[in-house]
């Protein structure tokens, strides 16, 4: 019997300890769970992205021309690499270079798709139609297409743009060479490029603009504000956590943009005089085939473009924290 | 719970047994069913029955082997062969040309074909110029594909309304010439002689013409030779006729547009390039075009063309180096060499050399400096960056000859 007690006052304690226990376990597993269900992504990540910046790291560090390719060895030089960058005059200069691109195409696409989106909400249905899917038919146009298309239009021979400016009586733009110095290069690139980059930013700015209340705009109206003041006033701030995405967004692209300059430029025109980064970054890495020298660059270009769009995402959480 | 373990067993199965199978293929594929060659677009082209024709000769020596032929771009065949060093799964053979071969060849890219050179059809008189460029460190890395030499394609009919009897002999005649071209073309655009402003296989011959050069080693240390006084001289003297012959854009090379567009579209009385040219003048011109031989300063004296052509090599990562020799030594035969020399190109070797006026532009040639980073200075577009400089006056012919001259030198020294 008292052996029988005994037992069953230790089954007692023991379910008394596994009652106490069970809510913390639950409660454990509980928590667990939103960090076993974001494993796989996390490990996803950590593969296509932790990898690949693992190796751009150690090929930094390394000595990797054709002939450590071939051999598939490289040789560790520690921070050589990057020593070289930073004494290459060229390097820095590309970089202000760029700097400067990318301030004057963020500048436009951001101007100008504000522009756009303003417009679309004030027009007709029918031409809202007609000019969205204008917009729509522009982003669904390949890079390549597009920078084939711009190259016939501003060809020197025959383009369509010297044609017309010339049937204008704007000037003599017959055999008008629009590669012919670095500047009208890049007015080209940008050109295309703020071409290619406003359906989106039109797009997302109208829908921005759709959440801007109308009796607002309605009120500030009878109170006598003037249409820019509404605008700088009540739009704007409604629309500040958009466009903040949106420039940050476009600082990434434009700084990086590499399909549209050495295409449109052209293999043969580029040179020193017109490299943009990753301009730079192809001729020094692949051209050369010094792969290590390539890595550093894309890790110093990695640096600065966390530089130039801290400022915008710092704003972008404190916007997140304050809506919260 | 069991039936999620077995699920999960059933799953890896599969997926292992997906991966031993394309495995077990890769290991196949080495094994040779098939050779992979790299060929550039110019047989494609202009000569796809030779290629036709190497590899039914090949096939009937390897029954069952397949040739696998891809036509690769001048522009990024090199990029796409880097990547295919470094990932694997790349070509048997590749045509190179003769000023990329230096690079390649220092870094061991290419399979040692020394011992099997004699085997290779005329391959004790391959063209000196071609079979050098192909040599690294007394051993053969390439056989002599073919080499081309650069002519002057012209429509007669024009030559002959502006009333030009003789085909000019001289770089001054030729200007002469070009003014009464001028006088009975007024279309916009019309070039008596089509010049891209930065093609620079024509304007280094001016500089060789006046016996300049653009490089020299010096005991071991590359020396720019652009700055010379005779550099400049003939650098003055292309400044010069281009400006009296040619209305292309002064910034552009020589295949954008392809000057054999220019002249399908009348735009141009003569075009300068390899004599394959006529391929493509368009069915209007076709019966009014023939060719010369550009003239340089001196009368009667031929400009000191570039002497361009191509290798054949195999790669280091070839798993098929034996079939992948056998191949080049079919796509090299006389038989071959004599189908190419029909087309207008110039055949490897000096027994097989006629005298059409291809062979003839050859007999003045020149060829780029053979140093390992010659190609970062062809890549690197220092010539024709020093070119565009010149034409459109942006800097003085001394100031952009002697910053290009520095350049090349820094880029040849480099270790």
């Amino acid at each position: 019997m008292s052996d029988g007690s005994q037992t069953a006052a230790a089954a007692g304690t023991l379910l008394a300890t596994s009652r106490r226990r069970r809510p913390s376990l639950a409660r454990a597993a509980r928590a667990g769970v939103p960090y076993a269900l974001i494993a796989p992504v996390a490990a996803v990540i950590g593969a296509v992205l932790g990898y690949p910046v693992y190796w751009l790291v150690r090929l930094s560090t390394e000595q990797y021309g054709l002939f450590e390719l071939i051999q598939h060895k490289g040789i560790p030089v520690g921070l050589r690499n990057f020593r070289s960058v930073l004494h290459d005059q060229v390097f820095w200069h590309t970089l202000l270079r760029t700097v400067v691109f990318t301030a004057v195409n963020v500048a436009l696409t951001m101007v100008l798709g504000m522009a756009i989106a303003l417009l679309l909400a004030r027009v007709r249905t029918p031409v809202r139609v007609l000019l969205s899917s204008g917009l729509v038919l522009v982003w669904s146009m390949p890079v390549v297409v597009a920078v084939q298309v711009w190259y016939w239009m501003t060809n020197f021979e025959n383009g369509v743009l010297n044609y017309a400016l010339t049937k204008l009586h704007v000037g003599n733009y017959m055999q008008h060479d629009w590669y012919a110095s670095t500047t009208s290069q890049l007015a080209m690139v940008t050109s295309l490029i703020v071409w290619g980059a406003l359906p989106f930013v039109v797009i997302t700015l109208y829908a921005g603009l759709a959440q801007v209340p109308g009796d607002l705009l309605e009120a500030a109206e009878v109170d006598g504000a003037r249409s820019w003041m509404i605008f700088r006033d009540i739009t704007l701030p409604i629309l500040r956590p958009i466009i903040l995405i949106l420039t940050s967004l476009s600082i990434i692209w434009d700084f990086g943009v590499f399909t549209q300059p050495y295409l449109l430029i052209g293999q043969s025109r580029i040179g020193p005089a017109n490299y943009l980064m990753s301009v730079y970054l192809f001729e020094e890495g692949y051209f050369k085939s010094d792969f290590g020298r390539g890595a550093a660059i894309s890790i110093l270009m990695l640096a600065i473009v966390a530089v130039l769009s801290v400022v915008y995402v710092r704003r972008m959480v404190r916007i997140g924290e304050a809506t919260a | 719970m069991k039936r999620r373990i077995i699920l999960a067993l059933c799953l890896v199965a599969a997926v292992s047994a997906a991966v031993a199978t394309t495995t077990s293929g890769a290991t196949r594929k080495a094994s040779a069913a098939s050779i992979t060659v790299w060929l550039q677009v110019d047989a494609q082209n202009s000569w796809p029955d030779l290629v036709a024709a190497a590899n039914q000769q090949f096939q009937s020596a390897h029954p069952g082997v397949k040739v696998n032929v891809q036509y690769q771009n001048w522009g990024d065949h090199l990029q796409k062969f880097d990547a295919a060093l470094a990932g694997g799964g790349g070509p048997d053979v590749i045509e190179m040309g003769n000023t990329e071969m230096t690079k390649y060849m220092a870094a061991g890219a290419f399979a040692d074909l020394s011992s099997a050179k004699s085997t290779f059809d005329n391959s004790a008189n391959w063209l000196k110029g071609l079979a050098a460029s192909a040599r690294y460190g007394g051993k053969t890395y390439g056989v002599p594909y073919y080499a081309g030499s650069r002519v002057i394609t012209y429509r007669t009919d024009l030559f002959s309304k502006a009333g030009i009897k003789k085909l000019p002999t001289s770089t001054a005649q030729y200007v002469a010439d070009a003014k009464r071209l001028f006088a009975h073309n007024k279309k916009k655009g019309f070039s008596p002689l089509y010049i891209a402003g930065t093609d620079w296989y024509f304007a280094m011959g001016f500089v060789f013409d006046y016996g300049g050069g653009i490089a020299t080693q010096v005991s071991g240390k590359w020396k720019g030779l652009l700055a010379s006084k005779q550099s400049i001289a003939g650098l003055t003297a292309y400044k010069n006729f281009w400006n009296a012959v040619s209305r292309a854009s002064k910034t552009t090379d020589e295949a954008h547009p392809n000057p054999y567009d220019v002249y399908a579209q009348g735009l141009a009385a003569s075009i300068e390039g390899p004599s394959w040219f006529t391929c493509c003048v368009g069915k209007k011109y076709a019966s009014l075009t023939k060719q010369f031989v550009m003239p340089g300063h001196v009368a009667g004296q031929a400009l000191p063309g570039f002497l361009g052509g191509s290798d054949l090599a195999v790669p280091v990562t070839s798993q098929n180096k034996a079939l992948a020799t056998d191949w080049i030594r079919d796509f090299t035969s006389t038989q071959i060499e004599k189908g190419l020399q029909a087309k207008g190109n110039i055949p490897n070797a000096t027994n097989l050399l006629g005298n059409s006026v291809n062979e003839r532009a050859a007999s003045r040639s020149w060829f780029v400096p053979t140093a390992k980073h010659w190609v970062d200075v062809e890549n690197g577009n220092i010539l024709r960056n020093m070119l565009a400089q010149i034409l459109t006056g942006k800097l003085s012919v001394k100031q952009a000859a002697q910053s290009a001259s520095d350049n090349i030198a820094s880029v040849l020294n480099q270790p």
